[in-house]
């Protein structure tokens, strides 16, 4: 006896395409956000239930992601330092003896005129003199001046370039300045911003490299976390599978657990970098006070702590994901 | 209209083992139908093919004249939905209450709360367990997680009901109990499967009787 045969007919059955063996059930009330939050509070109890298990694999990405943090603050504040710093780059115009004032105070206002350019300051040679009389280091070559008939010192103007210009445009802007006749040397001061520049660049290019390989390990710890998780809950991903969960609601759980280990290392991390900066802020403060700046740290912010704990959200998610993709095998 | 047709239907296992050889068999919609046979027969691998545990080697099983061997991967789980299952081991999740366990499919048909403690309380309801739904698996009898086990299977008023040996642990007198709950069903309309080596329960029951023995069909009581 056969299906058809019991249903009267004769040939062989006719299959349906198969996309659905039932119809969908009419008017089905959904409560999607509800289920979410359920299994959101599931996870957190999961979370909490097997705390010492939690707290190291916290430590553990916290830790990886503290040192990316770290050196995103340092390059941050050596940025803001550089601009801060008393002693800004620029360049220095001596004019020859003697020459006519027009022609520096000429220039003075061309380079006030440049947008690369920021402070423009005419020194005549009596104000030089004043200052040099000023400087107890230099007594000395004061009385020598004094000693003489005329002041020896040039007409100098002293030039800085605008935070956040490039020192290539203050190259070019003190070489025209060089051409003027009457101009006797141009000083550039630009070796200290280069080399600030390149720490800076170093510092941003280890921090790149140092938050890939450590974002990979944030990654990695979640991923092998939550593969113990799924182990001890494999029961209930087959009984789930079996109730017709699909692949999406079984990982759920998993993939909120492994949100949960990232925002938990990434309070860590924040906890870190605030123990540190704590610990370093008085020192580095006695150590940029010698060189005549105030050091206010910055960085350490509502807007830092956002984009740090999304990352540890998003890195712990990414291996939740990895590891339920690798247990994935739907019986 | 559901129901289920084998049509020469091969099973053979990665290792070689041939599970079903060849079974034809139809089971009309809303009819109980027992499979009996000793262990290795092929009882458990005739459910885990109709639940899409397993893929058959050869021949065709429709339902509700689909094949469901050619269903997409996709859509196994919307399948399974509609299929209520009982193991001999319950399969209860021993973290979760009573009510918890039985609201599963529900949760996974993600259907609102308020139906969600109707449906629950109705099928604890039926198997007299209604007292005992915040209590966890543990703290339950052998023949109290039982019904437990097929209260979840029933809560979806699922249009086919698939048990697996679901009186190996009770005593005669659960036993009968449990299959009365199953004509239960299928008097409201459930395709019923039950595969159970217990002859004396089965010969008791007078209903249809689909014999296995070696992977062969070797005896149906309605042929």
């Amino acid at each position: 006896m056969t299906m058809d045969a019991q249903r009267g007919r004769s040939g062989p059955a006719a299959t349906r395409r198969p996309k659905e063996v039932w119809p969908a059930a009419s008017g089905a009330l959904r409560s999607v956000w509800r289920e979410r939050a359920r299994v959101a509070g599931e996870s957190i109890a999961y979370v909490g239930q097997r705390w010492p298990t939690t707290v190291v694999v916290w430590l553990l990405i916290g830790a990886a992601l503290a040192l990316p943090a770290a050196l995103y603050m340092v390059e941050t504040n050596l940025s803001r330092a550089a601009g801060e710093w008393q002693g800004r780059p620029g360049f220095t115009v001596y004019f020859e003896p003697g020459l006519d004032a027009s022609v520096s105070s000429g220039l003075a206002t061309r380079l006030r005129a440049e947008p690369h350019v920021g402070d423009v300051r005419l020194i005549t040679p009596e104000q030089a003199l004043a200052e040099l009389r000023g400087q107890t280091a230099l007594r000395d070559a004061v009385e020598i001046f004094d000693g003489l008939e005329h002041n020896p010192l040039p007409v100098t103007i002293r030039a800085t370039l605008v935070l956040g210009r490039s020192p290539d445009r203050l190259q070019e802007i003190a070489e025209s300045a060089g051409l003027i006749p009457g101009v006797a040397e141009v000083v550039i001061e630009k070796t200290w911003l280069e080399r600030l520049a390149a720490i800076r660049d170093v510092t941003r290019r280890i921090g790149v490299i140092v938050a890939a390989l450590l974002g990979v390990s944030a990654v990695l710890i979640s991923a092998a976390s939550v593969r113990l998780a799924i182990a001890a809950r494999l029961a209930e991903r087959e009984v789930l599978a079996l109730v017709g969960a699909d692949a999406r609601f079984i990982r759920r759980p998993f993939l909120y657990l492994g949100v949960l280990y990232g925002i938990g290392g990434a309070v860590v991390a924040a906890a870190l970098l605030a123990a540190a900066l704590m610990a370093l802020e008085a020192p580095l403060a006695r150590l940029f006070s010698s060189y005549g700046a105030d050091l206010h740290l910055s960085g350490f912010d509502p807007m830092f702590l956002g984009v740090l704990l999304g990352c540890g959200a998003v890195l712990g998610a990414l291996g939740a994901r990895l590891a339920a993709a690798q247990s994935d095998r739907p019986p | 209209m559901p129901g289920i047709e084998f049509s020469h239907v091969v099973m053979r296992y990665d290792n070689g083992t041939e599970a079903l050889r060849d079974v034809s068999v139809v089971i009309p919609e809303g009819s109980m139908v027992f499979l009996s046979g000793h262990s290795g027969a092929g009882k458990s691998t005739f459910l885990r093919l109709v639940l899409r545990l397993e893929s058959l080697t050869r021949g065709r099983i429709l339902i509700n004249d689909v094949d469901i061997s050619r269903l997409a991967r996709r859509h196994i789980p919307a399948y399974r939905r509609h299929l209520g299952v009982v193991f001999q081991d319950h399969q209860l999740l021993p973290m979760r209450s009573v009510y918890d366990n039985v609201a599963l499919p529900l949760r996974v048909a993600r259907m609102r709360e308020r139906e969600i403690g109707r449906r629950v309380r109705a099928a604890l309801s039926t198997v007299e367990l209604l007292d005992k739904d915040r209590v966890l698996p543990g703290a339950l009898s052998a023949g109290e997680r039982q019904r437990v086990g097929i209260a979840r299977a029933v809560v979806n008023r699922p249009k086919v009901l698939l048990a697996d040996e679901p009186t190996g642990n009770l005593d005669p007198a659960l036993s009968r109990n449990v299959m009365s709950l199953f004509r239960i069903f299928r008097s409201l309309g459930a395709t019923v499967i039950v595969a159970s080596h217990d002859t004396a329960l089965i010969s008791g029951m007078g209903e249809r009787v689909v014999e296995l023995a070696d992977g062969r069909l070797v005896g149906d009581s309605a042929a």
